[in-house]
């Protein structure tokens, strides 16, 4: 083990003891170049993005964080709704996906005959090329009123007694949402779950079932906790994904910054209040809280971002281990 | 690690389609700007359409106009980045000292008007008062055969069924004309929520632009929303008669939006161009007068390098010939008032 980590790191270490090539040079300063511009770009973004918020954040400070309303005639702006919005689709999303990605993973990797497994594999993956704008057109014209029509009125009078599915008036809503961002994050969970359970050693599936297990029985005792940290990185993703979107959100939620826990009401995420009112915004106290709300999300999402490598780089080493 | 390897991949591709779509946003950007023999504009999705006629009918210039929203438009010509802005709400104090010496002339007049969705209630059919209006989107009256509409409509069938409130998501003049007119109506209206081009909305759904709106409208039967003339003739929802200062219950047509402009000619154009129609007062003149018609503005900076084209380009638009060939999409002539303080204020522009 120790020897192998010295030879790798002699093969990392640039050109020691080698004649040194123009073309490995070139290699090193545009390689270099390219990862200082991430670096410099992010810094750009985050400058700039605080930079306008300051007149917000010397206006309303952190109470603006939890404050609930957006009316910038009386100067009363506040993240508090947006928040709120932001948390209930993308956790309601994750919990939709999930379950469902798992099931394209098992079906791909264990179930499906094999002549199918690509095609649909393909399918599901071209399912996350398909472009936000034109999923919450989707949204609007065949999904929101299909909702309305079928769907929540079926969750209303069965489950109505649950304040989370309460009267309901147009397909626009928080519900609406949830299933378009669902659609949106399934292909990332799914795809990276295939991954994950085709990584699960043929050996230990097989023992399993020469112990007399059945499939599910397999599936539960062997495949999921082999891949559950795995799993764990790849919903972090989804909710990467589902806190940042902002334009088929923007399309489907149907604005407004009430705090219910009806899903059948409108609503608003962070991201889908900037794409709605960065354009129109009026006076400059509103262009500034808009930034403001531009630097909440941008601390969520790099959290976000950060939990997910964190938990991928423990799951590593834990199966470093265990191999 | 097969895993780790599709989740590095997946990162690299997200992040190269990232680079990818920033080039081609900043190429796209410079290419489109300012090449001779164009002029580029951006703004009100409102007078979108009477651009894209004028487009057709001049043949000096290219016309490119996006119609990316009011805001944007201001936002745009702020910035500089393309030779005319357009915008339905005249220029508030800020956003006139943002945009370094710009100036707004009107250029055509046309209307915002409440559509309906109710089953039963054909186009024209509806009777409504600016203080039912301002009442159903103030959240105080929730049924369609509540008794205060069904005053005004004796003789209709209203059903016993939710009113679903539709109003814009984004900043937009029309939500500027029409939260102007409940202003000038409704005391609660003003006090509550006011006047500007994004407002706190009490209750009800947004939509995103115009199609927006009007999608909602189509698709939700017992909704009401509010939209540009234009786009409720383009997708067929019925319009509602409003009642006017003078007691008539009028509907937006060219002819009525011409009478509320005869406003102008009693008030004095101030330098700044900005006229507000809505609400004509209390008179015979105004007996037909649409009380939610507005002007909306072209917006160019005093000193531009493209002065004479623009010039040109916007005489052009306040010929008769152009204002006639926009009375198809519901804009109508501007006054000979407005026209003339308009060219007075485009002489200024020089390069």
């Amino acid at each position: 083990m120790s020897t192998l980590d010295a030879t790798a790191e002699t093969a990392r270490r640039p050109f020691a003891g080698r004649r040194v090539h123009l073309g490995d040079v070139l290699l090193q300063l545009v390689a270099g170049a390219a990862a200082l511009y991430t670096l410099v770009l992010l810094g750009l973004i985050v400058y700039k993005v605080v930079q306008g918020a300051r007149l917000s954040m010397s206006t309303f400070g952190l109470g603006f964080v939890t404050s609930v309303g957006w009316d910038p005639v009386h100067n009363a702006m506040g993240a508090g709704s947006f928040l709120f919005g932001t948390a209930i689709t993308a956790i309601g999303a994750l919990l939709l996906a999930t379950p469902l990605a798992m099931g394209v993973a098992l079906f791909l990797t264990e179930l499906a005959p094999r002549a199918i497994r690509g095609p649909v594999t393909a399918l599901v993956e071209t399912l996350a090329a398909i472009p936000s704008v034109v999923i919450g057109l989707w949204g609007i014209i065949v999904l929101g009123p299909f909702l309305r029509d079928h769907v929540m009125p079926a969750l209303h009078s069965t489950l109505g007694f649950i304040p989370l599915f309460g009267p309901y008036s147009t397909g626009s809503s928080v519900f609406t949402a949830i299933v378009v961002l669902t659609i949106m994050i399934l292909p990332i969970i799914s795809s990276i779950s295939r991954e994950l359970f085709l990584g699960v050693p043929g050996e230990l599936k097989e023992a399993a079932l020469g112990l007399g297990t059945t499939r599910w029985e397999m599936v539960r005792g062997v495949m999921f906790p082999y891949a559950r940290g795995g799993v764990a990185a790849a919903m972090i993703l989804g909710l990467g994904r589902a806190v940042g979107e902002a334009i088929a959100v923007t399309q489907v939620i149907g604005a407004g910054t009430h705090i219910t826990w009806n899903l059948f009401n409108t609503g608003d995420t962070l991201a889908s209040k900037i794409a709605e009112s960065y354009q129109g915004y009026e006076t400059n106290l509103e262009g500034s809280s808009l930034f403001y709300l531009a630097v909440i999300l941008l601390v969520f999402s790099l959290a976000v971002n950060l939990v997910a490598q964190m938990i991928v780089r423990r799951v590593d080493r834990r199966q470093g281990r265990a191999a | 690690m097969p895993r780790n390897g599709k989740l590095v991949r997946i990162t690299l591709a997200l992040a190269a389609a990232a680079l990818l779509g920033a080039l081609a946003v900043t190429s796209a950007g410079a290419a489109g700007k300012r090449s001779a023999g164009t002029l580029n504009g951006a703004g009100s999705s409102l007078v979108a359409p009477a651009v894209a006629q004028w487009g057709t009918m001049y043949t000096a210039d290219t016309i490119n106009y996006s119609a990316l929203g009011s805001g944007a438009g201001i936002k745009a010509i702020s910035a500089r980045t393309v030779d005319f802005g357009a915008s339905d709400a005249p220029l508030t104090k800020s956003q006139g000292q943002g945009c370094h010496g710009c100036v707004q002339i009107p250029w055509a007049l046309t209307a915002t008007i409440p559509v309906v969705n109710i089953p039963g209630v054909a186009d024209h059919q509806l009777k409504l008062t600016g203080t039912v209006l301002a009442n159903i989107y103030l959240g105080n009256i929730t049924k369609w055969n509540d008794p205060a509409i069904k005053a005004i409509n004796k003789g209709l069938n209203l059903p016993d069924m939710n009113i679903t409130v539709i109003h814009r998501s984004d900043g937009s003049g029309d939500t500027y004309v029409f939260t102007n007119y409940l202003s000038k109506v409704n005391k609660a209206w003003k006090s509550k929520v006011g006047c500007a081009t994004t407002v706190s909305w009490p209750t009800g759904v947004g939509g995103n632009k115009n199609a927006g709106v009007a999608a909602l409208v189509k698709t939700n039967s017992g909704s009401i929303g509010y939209v540009s003339d234009f786009y409720a003739i383009q997708n067929h929802i019925a319009k509602p008669r409003l009642k006017n200062a003078a007691g008539s219950f009028v509907l937006p047509k060219i002819s009525s939006i011409e009478s509320a402009a005869q406003l102008v000619k009693g008030e004095k154009i101030p330098a700044n161009n900005k006229i507000s129609l809505t609400n004509p007062p209390k008179s015979k003149k105004y007996k037909n007068a649409w009380p939610m018609a507005t002007f909306t503005y072209v917006l160019v900076p005093v000193q531009t390098p493209k002065a004479a084209q623009l010039k040109a380009f916007i005489t052009f638009a306040l010929s008769p010939a152009a204002q006639s060939a926009i009375k198809k999409l519901v804009f109508a002539p501007m006054p000979g008032v407005v026209i003339k303080a308009a060219k007075k204020t485009l002489a200024t522009i020089h390069s």
